[in-house]
């Protein structure tokens, strides 16, 4: 395998072409990523039929370095506007926002390129070693494993949320229920319809990040004037201090191994694992009062996660012939369409061609980090618009990301009711992030546990009866049950 | 690595810069047609239906004469994007191209579309299903898969979709048809119902031939049978049910329709463009490559072709109780 990709690696930077279709697919990735609404799997779907005449290898190259970078891309957005430009950057915009407001935005900026890049190799480096290997053990990740991981995802979001952890839960469950309306996805029975087609379809992700983290800031902004109308007026330097680097090895570390471990179980999703990794390391930190307030670890560690899941994401596909999430269909997809049908037969019969799929992300890799430290400092003038003009610029970004999605209009009301919510939970202190990741994890946790009783005959003892599912809820509970007992015992130490 | 050629990726890369500048300009105003036409997928983009639509729309622009805009209108089971379409201007300018969860929808969910506030234009082809076992189930045939469930009812699990989903109406039609009992479990799509079935969680499932042929290639899953009028091109070594004696054929199939109204003429000409979009040999190698079985019928046969799909999977909805609107 190695030599192969030695090999390929060379053929493919001595062809000028390749390079090219590379550099193309990675400035295109970026683009696209930026702008809300449009979702890597859209980048994907929308860029696929370009490759229809290629050779298959040409189509991956290209491809991949539009999915690889589009993750990137998704970042700036949310960094630099508070709107997520993918749905796995919500979590980076949580710090980076914050940070770019403080007039560092070159240094978010830098901090998620570092850890993109950083992310993107470490999901190379596993793919290339262990994927035969994790793809067997992600195949153990059944039903009562992904409802256990939910569980945990959310105890662990609810010490994330900055703030009381009891408005943190309470905003959760407004999410949790969010995530219940349209069609069941057990029974498809239609719920919290009333009877209108409008609900009928549910509430997406997108349009309720893009209203509660986007377009409630510029409701914010009229409500307050003038004041605060400039969004983000200075780009800082754009690197931050080596000793400032340093220290967030550790983060990046942990950060990408959660997104490649998660990416490698078949539609686990980037956002479970950019959700764990940011919660993860809030807990570890001694100072997790910064998280939420531009903490650099806090968008490092997600960021990592986002991309180290591309290479993660590829294992199933390439070593199973299962693509594991809507990314990974399209790619296939497109392997399809050229008469290549990934897969254990693909990757015994075809080493070649597996190979050249490394080298693509490799390739997408060392483009991106090329083209986003050579524009930093162009994408961040955009910032530097007056900010009546750039609130106008964001409100339409709203709008077009809320309808993008699905084409949808429906979608474009519920993002402007959620921004109104979003408006009044800042007023009376909510945190609104567990809101979103209520809505992510709400359906998953759902589907997995009513299956997994389906499966068992509606018997609970399924749950603990597998030692992985056992283990994370053992966790779970841990976690819920430790600061609860230390909170009585200080209260008891108190009265006597 | 003589795979690469210089020459492809030249062309890919001219097409591509010729599709960032507009669209052709309109030819004569009386002339149909002389917009782009948009082309509606119910599901978002990724998944089977989306590439059926992908793949038509690029070969049908060379018969058409002007530029087929694939438009992703995703939600509510898929009706979301059937009720853009029948509430679009019929002037011939907004099709979609459906499955069918457009019969299935309008008995299950009381705010879908009917399928008659739709005209059909020309059948795209069949997505017929397939019955899928581990091989570690001991399994062979489709007799012992029956005896198996006739000694022990329910004792195989069946990973397939939500009720209102057409593999899981396929398994209801295995069940009525041997008269036998599954565990029908339901995912949400295919890649997590392969998945399911990879790991061992379920023992069977009724997803299409193409979804696990390498699987069945490499002998961790065998394909029974499929429930299709032909055997399937991937898989010439599996029976259909009815060699096995067993009438069934049941399936997806893919339609291309126009809203309801449209004027005849133009219905004529868009027919005149799909059945040579769906004959033309290129088109049918892109369409194989990506596992679809092209079989072009026109209007009028496509009309047929659906009453009878309606006909078939009426009392099916019925026994499972799903039937919410339209009861006949």
């Amino acid at each position: 395998m190695f030599s192969d990709v030695a090999a390929n690696l060379l053929v493919i930077i001595s062809t000028p072409e390749l390079i090219g279709l590379s550099m193309l697919g990675v400035g295109l990735g970026i683009v696209l990523g930026c702008l809300p609404g449009i979702s890597s799997t859209m980048s994907l779907a929308i860029l696929l039929p370009i490759t229809y005449s290629m050779s298959p290898e040409a189509a991956m190259v290209f491809l991949i370095g539009v999915f690889s970078s589009s993750v990137y891309g998704g970042s700036v957005s949310a960094i630099l506007l508070n709107i997520p430009g993918t749905p796995g950057a919500i979590v980076t915009q949580l710090d980076g926002y914050p940070m770019a407001r403080q007039g560092k935005a070159g240094e978010a900026l830098t901090y998620a390129l570092l850890a993109s890049t950083f992310g993107g190799a470490l999901g190379l480096v596993l793919l290339l070693v262990i994927s035969p290997l994790l793809a067997a053990a992600a195949m153990n990740f059944r039903s009562p494993e992904f409802a256990a991981a939910t569980v945990f995802g959310l105890t662990m979001l609810a010490y994330a949320a900055p703030g009381s952890t009891f408005k943190g839960l309470m905003a959760g469950l407004v999410g949790l229920i969010c995530g219940m309306v349209g069609f069941d996805t057990v029974t498809d029975v239609p719920r919290f319809t009333f009877g209108s087609p409008a609900l009928d379809s549910g509430i997406d992700l997108v349009p309720l990040t893009v209203g509660l983290f986007g377009l409630s800031e510029i409701l914010r902004n009229i409500e307050l004037g003038s004041a605060r109308t400039t969004a983000v007026a200075t780009i800082g330097r754009l690197m931050p201090p080596l000793s400032k680097i340093l220290p967030m090895w550790k983060p990046m570390v942990r950060g990408s191994g959660i997104g490649a471990v998660v990416g490698a179980i078949p539609a686990a999703g980037s956002a479970i694992s950019v959700a764990v990794s940011y919660a993860q390391e809030q807990r570890l930190s001694k100072t997790p009062e910064r998280f939420g307030k531009g903490a650099p670890e806090g968008i490092v560690a997600p960021e990592a996660a986002n991309n180290a899941g591309v290479g993660g994401s590829l294992i199933p596909m390439m070593t199973l012939g299962i693509p594991g999430d809507s990314m990974t269909a399209i790619l296939m997809g497109a392997l399809l369409l050229h008469g290549l049908r990934p897969g254990p037969a693909l990757f015994a019969e075809h080493p070649e061609f597996i190979a050249a799929v490394y080298v693509a992300l490799f390739l997408a890799l060392v483009f991106t980090a090329i083209f986003g430290l050579a524009f930093i400092r162009q994408i961040v003038r955009l910032m530097r618009l007056p900010g009546n003009v750039l609130m106008v610029l964001v409100a339409l970004l709203c709008i077009v990301g809320a309808f993008a999605i699905r084409n949808n209009i429906t979608d474009v009301y519920v993002m402007i009711a959620f921004g109104f919510i979003g408006l009044v939970m800042g007023r009376i202190g909510i945190p609104i992030a567990p809101v979103a990741f209520g809505l992510i994890l709400g359906p998953i946790l759902e589907e997995n546990m009513r299956r997994t009783l389906i499966l068992s005959g509606g018997d609970w003892s399924a749950f603990v009866t597998r030692p992985i599912a056992a283990a994370l809820l053992a966790v779970s509970l841990a976690a819920v049950l430790y600061p609860m007992l230390s909170a009585l015992r200080r209260k008891r130490r108190a009265k006597t | 690595m003589k795979t690469f050629n210089r020459r492809r990726v030249t062309t890919a890369l001219a097409i591509l810069a010729s599709s960032a500048a507009f669209a052709a300009p309109a030819l004569a105003q009386d002339e149909f047609p002389s917009e782009p036409i948009t082309l509606v997928v119910n599901w978002p983009a990724g998944g089977g239906g989306d590439r059926a639509g992908r793949v038509l729309a690029q070969y049908a622009e060379k018969h058409a004469g002007v530029s087929v805009i694939v438009n992703n209108v995703a939600g509510a089971g898929g009706s979301t994007g059937v009720r853009f379409v029948a509430e679009a201007d019929p002037d011939g300018y907004t099709l979609g191209i459906f499955g069918s969860s457009v019969v299935n929808q309008q008995y299950i969910n009381p705010n879908a579309p009917a399928v008659d506030s739709l005209a059909p234009i020309a059948l795209f082809g069949p997505d017929p299903g397939a019955l899928e076992v581990r091989t570690d189930t001991g399994i062979e045939t489709l007799d012992d898969y029956r005896k198996r469930l006739e000694e022990e009812p329910g004792s195989l699990r069946n990973g397939n979709d939500a009720p209102g989903g057409w593999s899981y109406v396929v398994a209801a039609l295995i069940e009525e048809a041997l008269d036998v009992q599954m565990t029908k479990v339901p995912y949400q799509g295919y890649s997590p119902t392969v998945a399911a079935i990879m790991s061992g969680e379920i023992e069977t499932a009724t997803l299409p031939v193409p979804q696990l042929i390498d699987q069945h290639e490499a002998g961790d899953i065998r394909i029974l049978a499929v429930t299709a009028e032909d055997r399937h091109y991937l898989a010439p070594d599996v029976p259909t049910f009815k060699e096995l004696g067993v009438d069934l054929v049941a399936g997806d199939w893919r339609a291309v329709f126009a809203p309801a109204g449209t004027p005849d003429d133009r219905l004529a000409k868009l027919e005149e463009i799909m059945m040579a979009t769906l004959e033309d040999p290129d088109f049918v190698d892109a369409a194989k490559n990506a596992g679809f079985i092209i079989t072009p019928a026109n209007r009028e046969a496509t009309i047929t072709y659906i009453q009878k799909a309606d006909d078939a999977i009426y009392p099916v909805l019925d026994a499972a109780g799903l039937v919410k609107a339209r009861k006949k």
